[in-house]
């Protein structure tokens, strides 16, 4: 079965373009509009991956992954976070809730497929 | 899917963005220090940033970046939004703006205009002015990390062919998600891992060990046509607590020896692990036991492969929990943020975007249904049959519904249209030299899409003419006794079935006598002529009309006025205006809600049917029988009620009935009567327009047909209304136009 990844980015292009990206390569996708709403989609479902934005309305991506690594069933899912050159401070917050990958915002699609599939292949 | 298909999200994300940066930019004039509204731009600007560069936009991606640097220091309160930086933001948008139309224009941004470009180079110098003193560390790292080939001191390379990794993860790499093993899966996708020896030394005694903590370390012979960096890559998620150390082929015996020293905890276990994988053999292992080799491996930094913590000690447990206390004040904080952030952002993420033909194509559909659905209910009724009558009249209902459910999908908030004027506004008085504040209010009233989008353009003049001919300059303001500072307003309410829109302002106002000196001047009235002071100022959107002294670049050029109200006619709207002289001018702007399906009142004279617009009918009464064969006037409880006939009006030679009606109908303050033989009761009327031949009808605004099939006018109330009181053309319509309305009704019938 394939696995799946959680993309939360509050920019509708960003999710599609991952999304068409990671799917072609094989993986299934669910998306979140910001921190909120994916907690709301993880809902205890089985999640092999999530990439989530750091800068997000509503529920920013720090709080998100704090949140998320509060549930058991999320402990040991990997995250990538997505991050600007310009987001040293929230780096370092988002490392000390344990996010270690960080992929740089703007990247092209290919550089996210191998980030992601440095950590879980299709 | 393919990525064309995408694009078109991105262009309309990136407008809304761009509008959203630019509403927060006008709202941070205001309160230069909100961390909310700084938030929402530099966000804007990232957003922006990280999806073009998505899309390969790169001239976007480094223009953006710019920006976002700059932003980025706002945020972190080195630079403060003044209004010169507000300013230069505000064409970084603009630019940005055009950048993106470009693309929609299905452009190349290599093929950017000359003057595109010099924008571009001009923005970037302006904006580089607040980095200047930014620390420009951020790039050196990266140098260092790539610097892998230095030493590569040519005293004995190793014999083996493969690649040689030394991993020790760090004890937090389980918690954050990482599986050693899936950086091996990786690994085999561009190579072959040839032998692994797993590292078990660190593993601590059962009661001492923590499962969820990481102790595992592998050393790795790696067969790969790869390069470093590729291969170092496959780690970098765990490199900055974990030690990797990777040694490519034919690597000198040094670096074996540094690894050897590295891992010196590990003793001679460390050694063995080497030479099982193949990496080392026996006689190099002796070579490296000279004291000349060893002595030299000392100096040489096993920092060449990049990481900095590579000569860090296994990590230790502690590091992973810091400070839980302060982490929970940040996540307090973060909520309370979080909360203050869904109330101005409310609630996004449960709109969904829909191509507006798609909306146009069902209440086209609808429109279809619900004649055909008049169709079948008058089929029923003429059958007679109880249970068929029944189940028409509640499909009807449900029609009826639906429609009103259709017809709410395209109804939009004119709040983003008024907010476009803060700039218009912010832009215009300080060209105009005049201090002027906009006032929005009403935002919240909502019409349909297509009014919203034809409404910009007028509303976009109105205001402008308030601005430069209303307030006048703070001198006379303040000499009239009022503040300096000027306001205009934007007001939108909802009114009998339909909107109005106000654009007012508390300026000069208009001068009567001047308008009508004016208009006799440009052969729009005769002098003399009884006018009310508002049928004088009503000339002003008579074609070829200005009243401002000078032409001023904004407007005054005398083609405005009458391109104004030509459009709200369009829009089957009227516009009429209110002025006190020294006190201020009202330009007040009626439109109906939808363009396509109304609530209507049918009646009959004759022959034909009529439509009413349902929300302008105020009630129906029967024509007092006698004495009112040469009267343009009914008493109704006491009011005087002028009203037209419409056998008259239409020239309708048939007998009238015994016995009349009238229906009272009530636009923009007028009431008036309609004398007509039937009424048939309230009837779903989708709205056909005439064709051009009939564009020019006044008394008309359009068709609808019958559930028989046959053709129903559709009155133009406000024509008619203007009609009573201008006691005009009360003989019936020009000849030439009867015809045509006779034509029109014979060919439906």
């Amino acid at each position: 079965m394939a696995k799946t990844i959680l993309i939360v980015d509050d920019s509708a292009s960003i999710r599609q373009v991952v999304g068409m990206t990671l799917k072609n390569a094989g993986y299934d996708v669910i998306e979140g509009v910001d921190g909120k709403d994916a907690l709301r989609k993880l809902d205890g479902r089985k999640v092999h991956l999530i990439i989530s934005d750091v800068n997000m309305p509503v529920m920013d991506g720090i709080t998100f992954l704090k949140n998320v690594k509060q549930l058991p069933a999320y402990k040991f899912t990997p995250v990538i976070m997505l991050t600007t050159e310009a987001g040293d401070a929230k780096k370092a917050e988002g490392q000390a809730a344990g996010a270690k990958a960080w992929v740089v915002k703007p990247f092209q699609p290919a550089q996210m497929l191998t980030a992601v599939s440095k950590l879980i292949l299709p | 899917m393919n990525l064309d298909s995408i694009i078109g999200t991105f262009l309309a994300e990136s407008r809304e963005l761009l509008q959203q940066m630019e509403d927060a930019l006008l709202q941070i004039e205001q309160s230069p220090d909100d961390p909310e509204l700084i938030n929402a731009i530099f966000r804007a600007a990232h957003t922006i940033k990280g999806s073009s560069g998505l899309f390969g936009y790169d001239a976007i991606v480094a223009f953006t970046h710019v920006a976002e640097s700059v932003l980025d220091r706002v945020r972190a309160g080195e630079v403060r939004f003044d209004s010169e930086l507000i300013a230069l933001m505000l064409q970084v948008g603009d630019h940005l703006g055009g950048l993106i139309d470009w693309l929609a224009d299905g452009h190349d941004l290599a093929d950017v205009s000359v003057e595109t470009r010099a924008t571009d180079a001009e923005l970037i110098t302006c904006l580089k002015r607040y980095l200047e003193e930014a620390p420009t560390a951020a790039t050196a790292p990266q140098a260092a990390e790539s610097d892998h080939t230095e030493a590569r001191t040519a005293s004995g390379e190793t014999a083996s062919h493969h690649w040689h990794l030394s991993l020790r993860f760090g004890a937090d790499t389980l918690r954050s998600g990482m599986d050693p093993t899936s950086f091996l899966r990786y690994m085999a996708t561009f190579g072959t891992v040839a032998h692994v020896e797993p590292v078990l030394e660190h593993l601590p005694a059962l009661d001492k060990l923590d499962p969820e903590a990481c102790y595992i370390g592998l050393e790795l012979a790696f067969v790969s046509d790869a390069d470093q960096a590729t291969i170092d890559g496959t780690f970098e998620f765990v490199r900055d607590e974990s030690s990797i150390e990777i040694i490519p082929p034919h690597s000198p015996l040094t670096a074996f020896a540094s690894l050897l020293q590295l891992r010196q905890d590990e003793g001679d276990e460390q050694l063995q692990r080497l030479l099982r994988c193949g990496s080392l053999t026996e006689a190099e292992w002796l070579q490296l036991q000279t004291p000349a080799v060893v002595a030299e491996s000392d100096t040489t930094s096993m920092s060449t492969f990049g990481s900095d913590d590579a000569k860090s000690d296994f990590p230790t447990l502690a590091a992973g929990n810091t400070s839980p206390a302060s982490v929970a004040t940040t996540d307090n904080a973060k909520a309370a943020k979080a909360g203050k952030e869904a109330q101005r952002g409310g609630g996004d993420s449960n709109l969904i975007r829909v191509d507006a033909a798609k909306l146009d194509q069902l209440i086209n559909l609808v429109g279809e249904l619900i004649i055909a659905g008049a169709n079948t209910r008058m089929l029923a009724q003429r059958s007679g049959m109880l249970e068929m009558n029944e189940s028409a009249e509640t499909l009807s209902r449900l029609v009826e519904e639906v429609r009103d459910s259709a017809l709410t999908l395209r109804m939009v908030q004119i709040g983003a249209t008024f907010n476009r004027f803060q700039r218009v506004v912010r832009d215009v008085s300080k060209e105009l030299g005049k201090d002027i504040v906009l006032q929005v209010s009403g935002g919240e009233t909502e019409l349909d899409k297509t009014v919203v989008e034809k409404i910009g353009d007028p509303l976009t003049h109105l205001v402008r003419n308030a601005m430069d001919h209303g307030i006048e300059p703070a001198e006379q303001r303040l000499a009239n006794g009022k503040s300096a500072q000027g306001v205009v307003r934007l007001n939108a309410y909802h009114e009998a079935g339909g909107i109005v829109i106000e654009v007012s302002d508390d300026g000069g106002g208009l001068n009567p006598q001047k308008i009508m000196a004016k208009a006799v001047q440009r052969g729009l009235a005769s002098e003399g002529q009884p006018l009310s002071d508002k049928e004088i100022f009503n000339l002003i959107f008579e074609p070829g009309f200005s009243t401002a002294d000078q032409i001023s670049n904004l407007s005054g050029r005398g083609v405005g006025m009458d391109v104004v109200k030509r459009n709200i006619t369009a829009l089957r709207g009227t516009v009429e205006l209110d002025s006190k002289l020294g006190q201020g001018t009202c330009v007040r702007i009626r439109l109906p809600l939808t363009l396509a399906i109304i609530d209507g009142f049918l009646i009959s004279v004759g022959q034909a049917s009529y439509v009413v617009p349902l929300d302008m009918v105020e009630e129906c009464i029967e024509l007092p029988g006698k004495g009112l064969e040469n009267q343009e006037f009914l008493d109704l409880r006491g009011d005087v009620l002028p009203f037209i006939r419409l056998r008259q009006l239409f020239a309708d030679d048939s007998t009238p009935p015994r016995r009349e009606n009238v229906v009272v109908v009530r636009y923009a303050g007028i009431r008036a009567g309609l004398v007509v033989d039937q009424l048939l009761g309230e009837f779903q009327t989708v709205i056909k327009p005439l064709g051009k031949v009939f564009a020019q009808v006044p008394a008309l605004s359009g068709f609808t047909i019958l559930g028989s099939g046959a053709v129903a006018l559709i009155l133009d109330i406000p024509g008619l209304l203007a009609q009573v009181t201008h006691n005009d053309n009360r003989a019936g319509l020009a000849s030439s136009q009867l015809n045509q309305v006779n034509h029109l009704r014979s060919n439906a019938q």
